[in-house]
């Protein structure tokens, strides 16, 4: 486990943002967020380029009523590339919300989220949510009526993106990547058990190779083997392919093996 | 790109639903396919079917005007000396009545005065008696009755000849309130080929010689039909002699070049006891204008000349169509004509009268093409917001994976589109098949519930006359294709049938349309795939207004 990245550095990397933005964040980053290790998100650490901040809250809070009640509360937080991210805490203390802020499906009330840099409020967060962000959602969220296959390429073309090989065949790979079958490309949803669905919930939020992945509980479904089998897959992606991986997760054995915890604390504590 | 890809794999996964709408909208594409066509069929009736046809007008007396007016200049003018014994001002009215009464002169300066090409004919009739070698057809032998006849009488026979008994579309009444036949005979002079072809007694053919000419040359000339010629014994290149009926001393020889027989001769005998033997169709003479007037019979001389016997001028305006009639009215105003007389057209009176139920029929297609329109949308409405709102997940989910509201809508509006196209397809080819035999039968029913009517007026005043029944048309005699035109029978279908009857007896004859041409055409079909495309981007309206009110977190925090 490692601290946080909070630099005050400029970033030598290949996207095209300005790291200046970031910086003015580090040092109002919250005391909440806290790492399994004890040091806080505040500690300055500086190990290279690849640990730059990919993802950012920059003192959030939300609250679904303007000026009612905030769920969440000046909340700010770095996540970088490479590293597998488990959010915790108890309920209610805005876990759905904080991943809803995170994948762009929401905006917050105030403070800002970075993406590279860029605040997402004032860019196309269709684009963002469709290219530069995988959603696993806890209800998996997949088209009951479409294929397996369907509902993965419908994804790769809602992204936009051009692909070097068919897309039947990448959705192939990636069942066989999530350890399901061939046969199932052309398995309704309806017809699949709920590890399965997961399984290709997971399948599609890789079929069009965004930098972020963000899962909601993606191991309640499933028993241990396969649970750890979807950790495994996971940690492949963030130490292998350089993702970022944020996972929200109940469970204590998933924060065990993430390389970062982000605790969230109840707000009625504070 | 691959919206439209998924809105066709949406359309073929949802089979149930899909035919459905396939169906609800055939059935209203296909009432409205029929609807228009039907509008675009009478359209076409009513545009073209006087448009390339000639029609015939005449400038007639409005008595009724007149004699009102007549009226408040008497009551104003004499309120003292007259009005207090509360008798109408008689001579009064008598001579506004006589003063009106238009020269051939005044007919020819409004033909003249006419902005469209007019071609015009007249006839002058006038009656003469019988002189011993030559007595016309009767049955009895008393050939005193016209004689006896007062000029109140024939005043009144002259009132109906010219109000009811419009004789084939050559209206007009040249001579107004005086006697207009007396004697044996009617002895007629007509201006041209076409005025005879538009005679009062009908058309006829000639059985012997042919018909005078028109110039002075021809002068003297007459035909006599063939009744008369066999009555009295004549042939070809006899001459005859009649006498004026006024006064028998005075006679004019005629030259018989043709004899002929009318067509239709059951019908000309109407007139009853009170017309006398002239009113008889076996007794008329028909000769030239020219003869006429060097006989000093014409309506010009006999005006002036106040001889009690006088000649009925019947004049005519023969116009290109329609819109040219309708001009004509207008430019005949500007021209001067007093507003007691109006200009009237049989032929037009003829066709609008035949139109109507073309024209009640248009009115249900209308109504029939509102009310499936509003039905129809209202339906696609409230099936494509089911729709939606079954599908507001799928909204989520598309939206929530990055696609943009918009091709979320799109993605919808293409599939309706796609199943309403096949629809309106199916519909309009239904209805193309359906539209003919349909409009036909539909018209046939207008027209059965117009006879009906008729028929109750016919039972409510005990005869038939003077109602123009379906029965009509048998009494049209043939001069209708040689008078009003012979291009009317090259007309499109449904104008074919009404090809303006001129009646010859006292019925009005209205042939109603009894076909119309609603095929499909581009046009019906352009119009339904625009409206088709109307309604379906209307209702995918409703569908995207309750897209655009989604947001991808709220519908997915329902759903966990």
């Amino acid at each position: 486990m490692t601290e946080q990245q909070a630099t005050a550095t400029p970033i030598v990397d290949d996207t095209n943002h300005n790291a200046p933005t970031t910086a003015a964040t580090a040092p109002a980053a919250s005391p909440t967020a806290t790492t399994p290790s004890g040091a806080t998100a505040t500690e300055p650490a500086n190990d290279g380029a690849e640990h730059s901040p990919i993802l950012t809250l920059d003192n959030v809070s939300y609250s679904y009523v303007k000026g009612g009640k905030k769920v969440i509360r000046d909340l700010s937080y770095s996540f970088e590339s490479g590293r597998v991210y488990a959010i915790t805490g108890p309920s209610g203390a805005g876990k759905t919300t904080v991943l809803s802020l995170l994948s762009g499906l929401t905006s917050p009330t105030e403070g800002r989220i970075l993406y590279r840099g860029q605040d997402l409020a004032k860019t196309d967060r269709y684009r963002f949510r469709s290219h530069d962000i995988g959603v696993i959602f806890q209800s998996f969220n997949l088209l009951p009526s479409l294929s397996v296959e369907e509902n993965i390429i419908l994804s790769m073309d809602a992204s936009g993106k051009q692909f070097d090989r068919p897309k039947h065949d990448i959705a192939v790979d990636l069942l066989a990547k999530v350890r399901l079958a061939q046969e199932y490309a052309n398995e309704r949803i309806l017809h699949l058990s709920g590890g399965e669905q997961q399984r290709v919930a997971i399948a599609r939020a890789l079929s069009y190779d965004p930098d972020i992945i963000i899962a909601d509980e993606p191991t309640g479904n499933l028993d241990m083997s396969t649970q750890d089998d979807i950790m495994a897959i996971f940690k492949d992606l963030a130490h292998q392919e350089g993702k970022c991986v944020i996972i929200v997760t109940h469970s204590p054995d998933v924060a065990e093996q993430s390389d970062e915890v982000f605790q969230l604390a109840a707000l009625r504590k504070r | 790109m691959f919206i439209v890809k998924n809105a066709w794999r949406s359309v073929v996964r949802n089979k149930g639903r899909n035919i459905l709408i396939v169906v609800i909208v055939a059935i209203i594409a296909a009432a409205a396919t029929i609807g228009l066509s039907i509008r675009d069929a009478a359209q076409t009736a009513r545009d073209e079917g006087l448009a390339n046809t000639e029609v015939t007008a005449t400038i007639s007396l409005d008595r009724d005007k007149l004699i009102s007016e007549a009226k408040q200049n008497g009551d104003s003018s004499s309120d003292s000396s007259n009005s207090g014994n509360g008798q109408p001002d008689f001579d009064a009215m008598r001579s506004a009545l006589d003063q009106s009464s238009l020269s051939l002169a005044d007919y020819q300066k409004y033909a003249k005065a006419s902005s469209v090409n007019v071609t015009t004919y007249y006839s002058e009739e006038t009656g003469v008696s019988a002189t011993d070698n030559f007595q016309p057809v009767e049955t009895s032998t008393s050939s005193n009755s016209s004689d006896s006849s007062s000029s109140a009488t024939s005043s009144d026979s002259g009132d109906a000849n010219g109000d009811q008994n419009q004789p084939g579309g050559q209206g007009g009444q040249g001579g107004p309130g005086g006697s207009m036949t007396q004697g044996d005979f009617t002895l007629t002079g007509f201006s041209s080929d076409k005025a005879i072809a538009n005679a009062r007694n009908g058309s006829f053919t000639m059985v012997d010689g042919k018909v005078f000419g028109y110039d002075s040359d021809s002068d003297g000339q007459a035909i006599i039909s063939k009744s008369l010629a066999e009555f009295n014994n004549l042939s070809v290149g006899d001459t005859i002699t009649v006498a004026d009926p006024s006064d028998s001393s005075k006679t004019y020889t005629l030259t018989i070049v043709g004899i002929y027989k009318n067509s239709s001769s059951e019908n000309t005998t109407a007139s009853g006891p009170m017309g006398g033997t002239s009113q008889d169709a076996a007794n008329a003479i028909y000769t030239s204008v020219s003869t006429l007037k060097s006989l000093g019979l014409d309506s010009d001389t006999t005006s002036s000349s106040d001889s009690s016997t006088s000649t009925q001028l019947n004049f005519t305006y023969v116009l290109g169509s329609k819109d040219d009639y309708e001009t004509f009215s207008q430019d005949v105003k500007n021209a001067g004509l007093d507003d007691t007389y109006t200009v009237s057209s049989t032929d037009v009176e003829q066709y609008e009268s035949s139109l109507v139920p073309l024209d009640n029929l248009a009115k249900f297609a209308l109504t029939l093409l509102i009310i499936v329109l509003v039905v129809g949308a209202v339906v696609l409405i409230v099936i494509n917001l089911f729709n939606i709102r079954e599908r507001k997940y799928e909204v989520g989910v598309l939206t929530a994976i990055g696609v943009k509201k918009a091709k979320v809508a799109a993605q919808f509006a293409i599939e309706l589109l796609i199943v309403t196209m096949i629809g309106i397809a199916l519909g309009v080819a239904g209805g193309a098949a359906a539209s003919v035999p349909v409009s036909n039968e539909l018209l046939a029913q207008q027209i059965s519930s117009q006879q009906s009517e008729a028929q109750s007026q016919q039972e409510q005043f005990g005869r038939s006359a003077d109602m123009g029944g379906p029965n009509g048309g048998g009494q049209a005699p043939g001069s209708a294709d040689s008078g009003s035109s012979s291009d009317s029978g090259n007309d499109s279908n449904e104008s074919g049938d009404n090809a303006p009857g001129q009646p010859g007896g006292l019925a009005q004859a209205t042939n109603y349309i009894t076909t119309v041409n609603a095929t499909v055409n581009f046009k019906v079909v352009a119009q339904m795939i625009l409206i088709g495309l109307a309604l379906t981007l209307f209702s995918a309206l409703v569908g995207i207004i309750s897209v655009i009110r989604y947001e991808p977190l709220q519908i997915l925090a329902d759903r966990s």
